[in-house]
Order: structure tokens, then sequence, then C-alpha cells
């Protein structure tokens, strides 16, 4: 009997601080549980943000890494306009996923991808308004489409990342990668996970054929994970090489001290511009186009080089890693490679997975 | 007589209406992806993605996984069930948090740190070189298994002690009355008895590793082994994003799913017994012989070693570690990486206090309308009660991406009804939604041992119907409620793939702002931020275990 009255104050006071809680939090709660009721509606919309709402002083950006950029852009614009930045980062998947989610009831104004054929599938999929932002004359040749909808403002390049305790040294050409003095040392980036990657494998396939990346998985070449987890493979010394990584992520550990360096082999690279893009639907399309400007003014620019990224003006120059004319190019046909890019992701996961499993 | 009847279903009905509205009109949103194309009804699309033959093998794999899961987790758990309730092990309340930490710690990390731990030039091989090749056992199916049932099997632990502590000792001692060992008594009463709740937990277990996706993402792709819900989060989030075929790929699981739990129902009906009835029970401690408390004490020691100890020894040494390049070596040792968390920028504190609120507020409401439904559904004797029941098991069916997908949908849809998209109302909504089958598994499990004859005796006494919850049914299943609460706040806590796609602009979570450090900053800051994270919720936990014993007491 004793037992039975004490569990009961104690449920008492468990239940008093829940409900306490559940009070102090009146949006979720009203929520949950008044749903079904219609006069709680209003209470609900009074305490939530009209995501919708156009002509305030906002602009909603949707951009994937390097968060440290986006977030110095982010301030950089505000300072200048006046403008809140709202940001959401993600992934190019989430960010992807997030638009399709909201497709009806558009939130993002402007949305960056960090490849230059997810930009493509967004204007096939006609999403995309035409702008010609300010400095359009300065933008490298190419990194603005015919139609003037997707804005090459940065780019990175893949190249080979090697972790020198492994390798002291190390140049050589995609090919030689099969190579049996490099057998396990090989990671590359998931290219379903990695826009730059993709594009790259697709490439390079449309180029040469499979026979090269086919002799690296028969090498042992392993599928880490996202850029960043495939980096770390070769960070942490588990393997010694990793084949089409970032180069910005690279640079920036590099000059942390992290004992890694890069090179872009002779048989050429594809640089990848990361597109800007003002959507169709942006509810604050002004504002819209007036960060696209600020993404091309020389103080943005000139932070997307800090960042490690190939500026998208050519009168910029950064100091920190290889300027676009040192890298060894391979022409990109874009038309061919969206074509067959997702094919060739899934290829490469598919003989790597079956060469470790 | 039919009056009564009708006054009965009347709140199940209510709570059926909220059930439809905040669960299977999204999850309706997302299906109807699957089988409309351009506003007519086709099915051909999705029985084509149906009969894709790589399903069958990556649904093969799922399933392998879920069994080897629950069976491991299973030889983990329940020993130290049967320790920790019935012998004086019992009084180290402290180990229930403990136990709690491989929960709480998120997937995604636990098996980062294992990976750092086991792999080639990891630090196992740095610290002892003789361990070179372990990478070879460790990265294969046996690995796989191991981390996830490390992380799961605190799910099992808590489902058997609770269901153990029920258990009167006068039972087992008529056993012994009539000559039976500890074997027989086991074997003849003891597991019996349990039966109907391990069913439940081993539902939990199975289903919980059937939708998990940070450990198959990280280490199953490390060794090829594809399952069913990293192939949902393609077709989602690989561009061309295809919501359709990932609704239709999880009806597959959910179906799979409503099965196990069918058979589930089927056990525990068959199999619960009324073990907490208005007769007065006790618990007698087991004895236990020196031998055998050294043996208990080496268990419990070597099961924190490893599902403790080994990815927190990965995790802290990295969050440690200066330049991640040179390993464990003098000198490469600093502290930076605590004080950027708190100077950088506020987002770290800020995301912090973002997923306290999220995970006190969520796990708050779902114990509410938890016990709500289990209430309601015990009470009426309608057809409706096992669809409501079922509803509200749904989202742990689901992988959480698809229910997440499936309510942002919906909320846009309704926008301009009630806008709550983009607000942290949608937060809290989408965790409620999500962890909600914790409350209902773990109130039904205190449930399925309370003798119906104590709420009669209520009535008999001329107890109102709120009298009889409030006195007799509410302090019988509060342990249920508590454990489901606890269970919420620790999940809700660390939740990342909800984070990841609903977060309004500009906020950030904990789990979020770790694997935006993983991806884009600094992976050493990112395990710090995991080791504040842990430190805390253990802490708060800790705190609240004392309160309430500490109530308990006086």
């Amino acid at each position: 009997m004793r037992n039975y009255k004490i569990s009961r104050r104690n449920f008492l006071a468990v239940a008093g601080t829940l409900t306490a809680a559940a009070a102090l939090t009146a949006c979720g709660g009203s929520a949950s549980s008044t749903v079904a009721s219609s006069t709680a509606s209003s209470s609900v919309a009074s305490d939530s943000t009209p995501a919708a709402a156009s002509g305030t002083g906002k602009v909603t950006v949707y951009m994937p890494s390097p968060a440290g950029l986006a977030d110095k852009l982010a301030e950089g614009f505000t300072a200048k306009t006046g403008i809140e930045v709202e940001q959401f980062q993600g992934t190019t998947g989430e960010i992807l996923a997030r638009l399709e989610a909201e497709a009806a009831n558009p939130v993002a104004d402007v949305v960056i991808l960090a490849s230059w054929s997810d930009g493509l599938s967004m204007k096939a999929d006609d999403k995309l308004e035409s702008y010609t932002p300010e400095n359009a004359d300065l933008i490298v040749d190419g990194w603005l489409d015919d139609d003037s909808v997707l804005f090459g403002y940065s780019a990175s390049a893949v190249g080979v990342i090697y972790n020198t305790t492994v390798f002291s040294t190390l140049d050589a050409d995609w090919k030689d990668l099969g190579n049996a003095e490099y057998k396990d040392q090989l990671a590359i980036p998931d290219p379903e996970k990695s826009g730059a990657c993709k594009d790259f494998v697709a490439g390079y396939v449309v180029k040469n054929g499979w026979d090269d990346f086919q002799a690296m998985a028969d090498n042992g070449m392993t599928v880490p994970g996202a850029n960043k987890a495939a980096l770390e493979a070769v960070t942490t010394g588990e393997v010694g090489i990793l084949v089409a990584g970032v180069d910005y992520n690279a640079y920036s550990s590099k000059n942390k001290g992290e004992p890694l360096d890069i090179y872009y082999p002779a048989g050429g690279t594809i640089v990848n511009p990361r597109p800007a893009m003002i959507l169709k639907t942006a509810p604050n399309m002004d504002n819209a186009k007036a960060f696209v400007d600020y993404l091309f003014s020389d103080e943005a620019q000139q932070l997307v080089a800090n960042a490690y990224l190939l500026p998208g003006r050519t009168d910029i120059k950064c100091d920190k890693r290889s300027n676009l004319e040192d890298i060894p190019q391979i022409t990109p046909d874009w038309d061919k490679m969206m074509a067959e890019a997702s094919d060739d992701a899934a290829k490469i996961n598919q003989i790597c997975g079956a060469s470790n499993g | 007589m039919k009056q009564t009847n009708r006054k009965a279903n009347l709140p199940l009905l209510l709570l059926a209406v909220v059930l439809i509205f905040l669960i299977v009109c999204p999850v309706g949103m997302i299906f109807a992806k699957a089988v409309m194309q351009n506003g007519r009804l086709d099915f051909s699309p999705a029985v084509q993605t149906l009969l894709n033959p790589e399903n069958a093998h990556m649904i093969g794999n799922s399933l392998l996984l879920g069994v080897l899961v629950v069976l491991l987790s299973t030889l983990i758990a329940a020993p130290l069930a049967y320790l920790f309730s019935r012998t004086k092990f019992a009084r180290y309340r402290v180990f229930d948090i403990l136990f709690m930490i491989p929960f709480m710690t998120p997937p995604y990390i636990a098996s980062m740190g294992w990976i750092l731990f086991m792999q080639k030039k990891g630090l196992l091989q740095q610290l002892i070189p003789a361990a070179a090749g372990c990478e070879k056992i460790f990265f294969t199916l046996g690995g796989l298994v191991l981390v996830m049932s490390l992380h799961v099997f605190p799910f099992m632990l808590t489902m058997l002690k609770n269901a153990m502590l029920n258990i009167p000792s006068s039972l087992e001692e008529a056993g012994a009355v009539f000559g039976a060992g500890f074997s027989a008594r086991m074997r003849k009463i003891f597991l019996p008895l349990l039966s109907g709740n391990y069913a439940i937990g081993a539902l939990l277990v199975f289903v919980k590793t059937l939708s998990e996706y940070g450990t198959p993402s990280t280490l199953g792709k490390r060794i090829g082994f594809e399952v069913f819900t990293t192939e949902i989060h393609r077709h989602a989030t690989v561009a061309p994003i295809d919501f359709g075929s990932s609704a239709t790929l999880s009806s597959v699981l959910v179906g799979i799913c409503l099965c196990m739990w069918m058979l589930q129902n089927y056990i525990t009906t068959r199999k619960s017994y009324n073990l907490v009835s208005g007769k007065g029970a006790r618990r007698v401690e087991q004895s236990m012989g020196k031998g055998a408390t050294v043996a208990a004490w080496a268990y419990t020691v070597l099961v924190l070693l490893i599902a403790v100890g080994v990815p927190y020894f990965s995790v802290i040494s990295t969050s440690l570690i200066n330049l991640r390049g040179y390993g464990l070596a003098p000198g490469n040792f600093t502290i930076a990486h605590y004080v950027e968390l708190f100077t950088e920028n506020e987002k770290g504190l800020s995301a912090l206090k973002n997923s306290v609120f999220l995970a006190v507020t969520s796990a708050t409401i779902c114990a509410v309308l938890g016990t709500l439904l289990v209430l309601a559904v015990r009470k009426s004797h309608s057809k409706l009660r096992k669809v409501v029941e079922a509803i509200g098991l749904l989202p742990e069916m689901l992988p959480g991406i698809v229910l997440v997908i499936g309510i942002m949908l919906f909320w846009n849809q309704i926008y301009n009804i009630l806008p709550l998209y983009n607000t942290m109302g949608i937060m809290v909504l989408a965790y409620v939604v999500l962890f909600l089958p914790y409350t209902v598994q773990y109130v039904t499990s205190s449930f399925t041992q309370i003798s119906d004859s104590l709420m009669a005796a209520g009535q008999v006494f001329g107890g109102s119907p709120v009298y009889i919850l409030r006195r007799i049914t509410l302090p019988l299943i509060r342990q249920g409620i508590a454990t489901g609460w606890m269970m919420t706040f620790i999940i809700a806590f660390r939740e990342l793939v909800t984070a990841s796609l609903i977060a309004p602009p500009n906020t950030l979570v904990v789990s979020t702002f770790i694997v935006r450090e993983f991806e884009q900053g600094s992976v050493s800051v990112g395990m710090a931020m995991a080791v504040l994270c842990v430190l805390f919720s253990t802490t708060a936990l800790l705190i609240l275990n004392t309160v309430i014993d500490h109530r308990k007491v006086h």
C-alpha cells in the first residue's frame, strides 16, 4: 500500500513537469493536440513566420558546402544591402529533395549546387529564371550558359590527393593508378554523393572508356563515402591515394598542416563550375537578383578564392591554390556527360563494391 | 450497454482523427506520388519498381541483418536484464543510464568511431601494432551486426528489465519448493512469463534495424552490404529525385513490418500473464556466490567496454587530436576544438539549445499522446482499435526519410490553411509523429502485465473512471511512460535524417551541426560536439533518475 502511494506522487511529479514543458511550447503543442479542431488554426498561424510572404527584406538561399564560405557570403550580402539571408545548408541531395517537397509552396529564391550537371538538369526541368548579372563580361568563358540561367560563380576541380607519409611524392597519371604499386592504396568519393566526382567520371569515361577505372577497381579501390569521408580515409592513412578528390577540401586540410598533397594528372580533369540559380518561383525575385549580383562582386569573389575555390571571374586570381590556367583539362561535353552520369556513378559503386566484397 | 460502448469509442474516434491527420495524410501524400502520373492513377511505374530483381537481393540482406541483430542484441541484453532486475546489481541504478549511452550515440558517430578504431592504420593498430590485419575481420557482415546490435541492445534491455521487475519471486520460489533447479526454473517459469514482452522488444529491435540508415550507409557501404533503406534514400536524394519509387519500395518494408507486428501480437496475446494484480507481490534478490558476482561484474564491464569504450575512445581521441594525419602521437593533442565550439561562432550553442528544446517538447507530447492512444485502444472493443494501434506504430515501420518527405509534401500543400512549415513547430510535429511508437510500445508492454481485476476492483468500490485512471492505471504504467519519455528524449536529441531535411533555414540542431562539421569543417570539432552532447544527455538523465529515486525514498 505504501509503495502504491509513493508511485502516484512520483507520477504526478513527472506529469507536472511534462505538462509545464508542453505548455511552454505553444506552436508544437497546439499543432499536434488540437489539429482536429479548426478553432486552433488561428493561434498556430499567429506564432509562425509567413515563409511565403514576398517583398520582405530577405532572400532564401539553399547552398551546399563549404559552410564557412556560405556564412561569409550571407554576412557580406546583408552588410551591403540590408537584406537578411535565410540559408539552408545541405548536400546536393538534401537540397534537391527539399525543393521537390516544397513544390506546392515554394520557399527558396536562390539555389546553389556543387556541380554543373545538377544545374543543367534543373534547367532542363524549366525551373530557372534568366538574368544577366553584373560583371557578366568578366565571367570565365562557359561558366554562364547560353540562356543565362546558370551562374558559375565559383568552381572546383578533382585531382589526385595523396598522403605524404605513405607516398613522399606522386605524379602518376590516371591510367597508371591501376599499376600494382598502388594496390589497396586507392579510394574514390562516392560519385552518387559527390557531384564533382560524378561529373569527372562521366567526362573521363566519355573520352577514354572504362578500362582505367576498371583497372583501379581491380587494384582494390574502395568507396569510403562522400567527398569528406573519402578524404578522411587518406588523411588518417587508411589508404594512400584519393582518386578524383575535390581540390578545395584538400587545399584547406593541407594548409592546416595535414600530411596531404594534391596534383592534377596530365590526362586532364573536369573543372566543375558551381552554379547559382534563380528559381522562377522565387518569392523574393528582386532580392534574388541582387544576391546573384553580389556573388560576382569583388568582395564575394575574393571570399571564394579564400575558400580555396576557383573564382568565377577571370580577373580574380588565387595565391593559395592552382589557378585555372595551370590545370590540365578534359574539355567537357556536358550533353553526353549528362546522359550517362547517373549510370556511370552507379557503375563505379558496383565495380568497386564487387572487388571489395 | 450500447450506450457505454459508444462512449468508450468516442475518445478512440477522436484519436483516430488526430492520427489520420498527423500520420496517414502525409504518408498518403508520398504514396500518391508513386501511383499518380500526371493526375491519373497509374500503377505501372510502381509495379516496375517493385519487380526490379535487385530488390529481392536487398530485401534479403535487410531481413538477414534484422534477424542477426535481434539474436545478438538478445544475447547481450538478456543476462544484463536479469542481473539488473533480480540480483543485488539492481541497486546500482547508475547503470540504467550507462547502458543507455550506446543508444544516445548517433549511429553515424558510433560507426565512424568503430571505423576509425578498426581500420588499417587505425587507432587500435597504432596502439597495438600486432593487431594489423584485424580490419579484415571487422569489415565484414559480422562487424556490421556487432555495431548495430551494440546500438540497439538498450531497447531490448529496458524492455526485458521492466518485465522482469514485475515477476513476483513467489512464482520462482514455488518452483524451488518443488525441487526445480536454477535452469529448470528459468526454462519452465521465468522465460515463459517473459515471452510476451520479449516479442515486443524483438519487434522493436527488428524494425529499428530494418529502417536504420546511419550504420548501413557508413559501415555497410564499406563492405558492399546494400540494404533496402539505403536504396530508399538513394531514390529520395540522388538526382533524378523520385519520391514515388522511395514510397513504393518502402511499402515493401511496411508490409514486412506489419507481418512481424501481427506475429508479435499473436505471441503477446497468447503469452500475456497478468503478473500485476491485487495480490501483494514482492521481489527477493537472487543470492549470488562470490564466483557469480565476479563473473557478473566481468560481463557488465566487458559489455560497457565494447559498447561504450571502443567508440568513445575513438570519438574522444579524435576530438583531441590536432592533426589527424599524425594520429596518436605525443605532442599532437589539443583542446582547441572544444574552445572553438564556444568561441568561433554561436552556431554550436544555438544547435544545442534547439536540440534540447526539440527533445523535451517532443518527448513530452509523445508521452501524453502515446499514453492516451494506448488507454483508448485498451478501453475499446471495436474493430477500430487495431487500426488505430497500427497507425500509431506506422511511423516506426517506415524509413524516417519517407515519412519526413510525406510530412513536408503535406504541410506545404496546406500551407495556406496552416502555415506551420518552415517553423520550429513543423520540427516538433515531425519528431512527435516519428517517435510516437516508442511510447506506444513501452506503455503497451507495461500494460500486458496488469490484470484487469485491478481496474474492476476500482469500479466495484465506486471509483469514477477518472479516479481509476489517476489512482490505479497511471501509477501502474508509470514506469513504461517514463521509459518511453526517456527513449524519445534521447532519440530526438540526436535525430539526423529528419533534421537535415525539414529544419527551417538558419536552424541547426546538434546532429546537423556535427554532420556539417564532418563534411565541410573539421572532423575533430564535430567529434568534440558529439562528446559534449553525450555528456549532456547522460548528466540530464542521471539527474532525472536521481530525482525520481529520491522521491521514491520519501
